[in-house]
């Protein structure tokens, strides 16, 4: 092949071998890696270059990263004080007065054996009476009575975990169980707890998919802006021969940017949530002897926010290059 | 190199820019198209960079069927032709140098290829010193040649320039025919649109006159008077 001199005057008379084209063949993987670097310093230089919209745009794309994780939490933090609650809700099972002492004992061993209970504590009736005497207001009354007419009484703690179905279907079993008078169970605000639970647990995911959505129409909308800002630039591009790809890389850099900026603030502010939760729910919990923590997001959940963020940034900015570069020269 | 046979396009709305025109122009060549405005000349160069597609008829391009090149196959084409507009279509927010460099960049040179040859292009039209400046600091004239060298730094089997000397003063525009010229004598077939009847009676080159969209005169190099 002739040697290819440098400009016209060493030029060979027929110039079809364009080295470029070889050169580009032999550094396929060097050449994109290089466009690569410059796409994405390019476009975090054009980030910066406009301080005041990007912060405006990353911040309203945090806040809408920002808002289903807060409610996670909430959500999160609600079920554990549901868990600590259960603790130390008891079913109170109050035998007939027929029952004598042996056979409440044996009553209460067969509740010790069943699997779905933690715990079971017998109270005499003469603990009953004197349950009731520290009482204020009963200590008077209680010296009128010739005897005591308070029954056994047996409190059982189902074992942690046990879903309300669980915990409403042991009720029933004692509630049929021989010798016993009435049980009372304070579970049915559980029940309900559990369920506002599960229809907050959907609200959330509504909640996430649709302000993921709008992060999508948020990145798609400012790189709309962007490309429409530039078409000159672009149509210059692509008439000197750059790829739709090429001319489109800066921009889903630019997405990338966006979103992984914003999912970092949202994550901040998940972070200062809980922050700001610690306090009064540490005052809570000396009400429940100190079993109420505050419930943190997942360290992974907050280390997946920004790379999940950065992506729903490249999807938006993807979508909408697409779109816009179909129409350019 | 260049052929066109009985090629017609026909813009939306109807009018008719180029129709059934046939010519071809040989490897090596420099030829100027000229007409009055709207005779179809800068409709011709569009159709050769792809930038739009004929109605009828078939242009070849170094043996290949234009009108096969899919969508994908566009940059690839364009990056054979290097191209000179009237209005120069300079980057305004980056370097001379930057501006030159892009066809290199978009090929995939290597770095210190691109600067090797920006500045023997830079060197080439006069504008070595310049390299460093944004294109709004230079002249009508200096852009235009920042625009040639741009064209010209990839090292391209054609050059198509539409009305490249439109907005110069007569003696700027003969030396940016003039370097025209050189890169037809070493080998590059040159295509210039110009309606500059005077300068290409001066540059003595052949001549293809449309008058709307028909082929009126193909004057050969040796015949201008």
């Amino acid at each position: 092949m002739t040697t290819q001199p440098e400009f016209p005057n060493e030029m060979p008379i027929v110039p079809e071998a364009a080295p470029r084209v070889e050169r580009s063949r032999a550094r396929p993987v060097a050449s994109w890696r290089e466009h690569h670097g410059w796409s994405a310093a390019a476009s975090l230089r054009r980030l910066m270059s406009r301080p005041v919209g990007t912060l405006l745009t990353v911040a309203v794309m945090a806040l809408a990263l920002a808002l289903p994780l807060t409610f996670y939490l909430l959500l999160g933090n609600v079920q554990k004080l549901g868990d600590v609650l259960g603790q130390n809700q008891t079913v109170s099972v109050f035998l007939q007065p027929s029952q004598s002492g042996p056979a409440v004992e044996l009553l209460a061993t067969k509740l010790r054996e069943r699997a779905d209970v933690a715990t079971v504590t017998v109270k005499t009736p003469q603990q009953g009476m004197d349950e009731l005497a520290k009482m204020q207001g009963f200590s008077g009354a209680l010296h009128t009575l010739d005897n005591n007419p308070l029954p056994y009484a047996i409190e059982v703690l189902p074992k942690q975990g046990l879903d309300a179905d669980a915990v409403a279907r042991l009720v029933d079993e004692l509630r049929e169980t021989q010798g016993v008078d009435l049980v009372q169970d304070s579970g049915t605000w559980r029940q309900r707890l559990d369920a506002l639970l599960g229809v907050g647990n959907r609200a959330v995911l509504v909640l996430a998919v649709l302000l993921a959505l709008a992060v999508l129409l948020v990145v798609g909308n400012t790189v709309r802006v962007d490309i429409a800002s530039r078409s000159e630039e672009i149509s210059v591009l692509m008439l000197v021969g750059a790829s739709r790809a090429f001319v489109r890389r800066p921009y889903l850099y630019a997405g990338i940017w966006y979103g992984l900026f914003s999912g970092v603030l949202a994550a901040g502010v998940a972070v200062l949530v809980e922050m700001a939760l610690a306090e009064p729910v540490t005052r809570l919990s000396h009400v429940y002897d100190g079993k109420l923590q505050v419930g943190a997001l997942p360290l992974w959940v907050l280390g997946a926010v920004p790379p999940v963020a950065a992506l729903l940034g490249w999807l938006g900015a993807r979508l909408v290059s697409a779109w816009q570069l179909r129409k350019a020269a | 190199m260049i052929r066109f046979d009985q090629v017609s396009k026909r813009y939306e709305g109807g009018h008719e820019a180029l129709s059934q025109l046939s010519f071809h122009v040989a490897p090596g060549e420099m030829a100027f198209v000229t007409g009055h405005s709207g005779a179809g000349k800068s409709t011709l160069l569009k159709l050769l960079g792809l930038i739009e597609r004929p109605s009828h008829g078939v242009i070849t391009l170094d043996g290949q069927n234009l009108s096969k090149i899919g969508r994908g196959g566009i940059p690839k084409l364009r990056r054979r032709i290097g191209m000179v507009f009237q209005d120069h279509r300079l980057l305004m927010d980056r370097t001379v140098f930057a501006n030159v460099e892009l066809p290199l960049v978009i090929g995939g040179i290597a770095p210190v290829e691109r600067g090797r040859r920006v500045r023997a292009a830079l060197e080439k039209v006069g504008l070595l010193s310049y390299e460093r400046q944004l294109p709004v600091t230079l002249s009508t004239g200096e852009q235009q040649r920042v625009g040639i060298a741009r064209a010209i730094v990839a090292k391209p089997t054609l050059l198509i320039a539409d009305e490249p000397t439109g907005n110069l003063d007569p003696q700027l525009a003969v030396e940016i025919m003039g370097l025209f010229a050189e890169f037809q004598q070493v080998g590059t077939t040159v295509l210039i649109a110009s309606h500059d009847l005077p300068l290409i009676k001066r540059i003595k080159k052949r001549v293809v006159v449309l008058d709307h969209g028909r082929l009126v005169a193909d004057v050969a190099a040796q015949e201008v008077l």
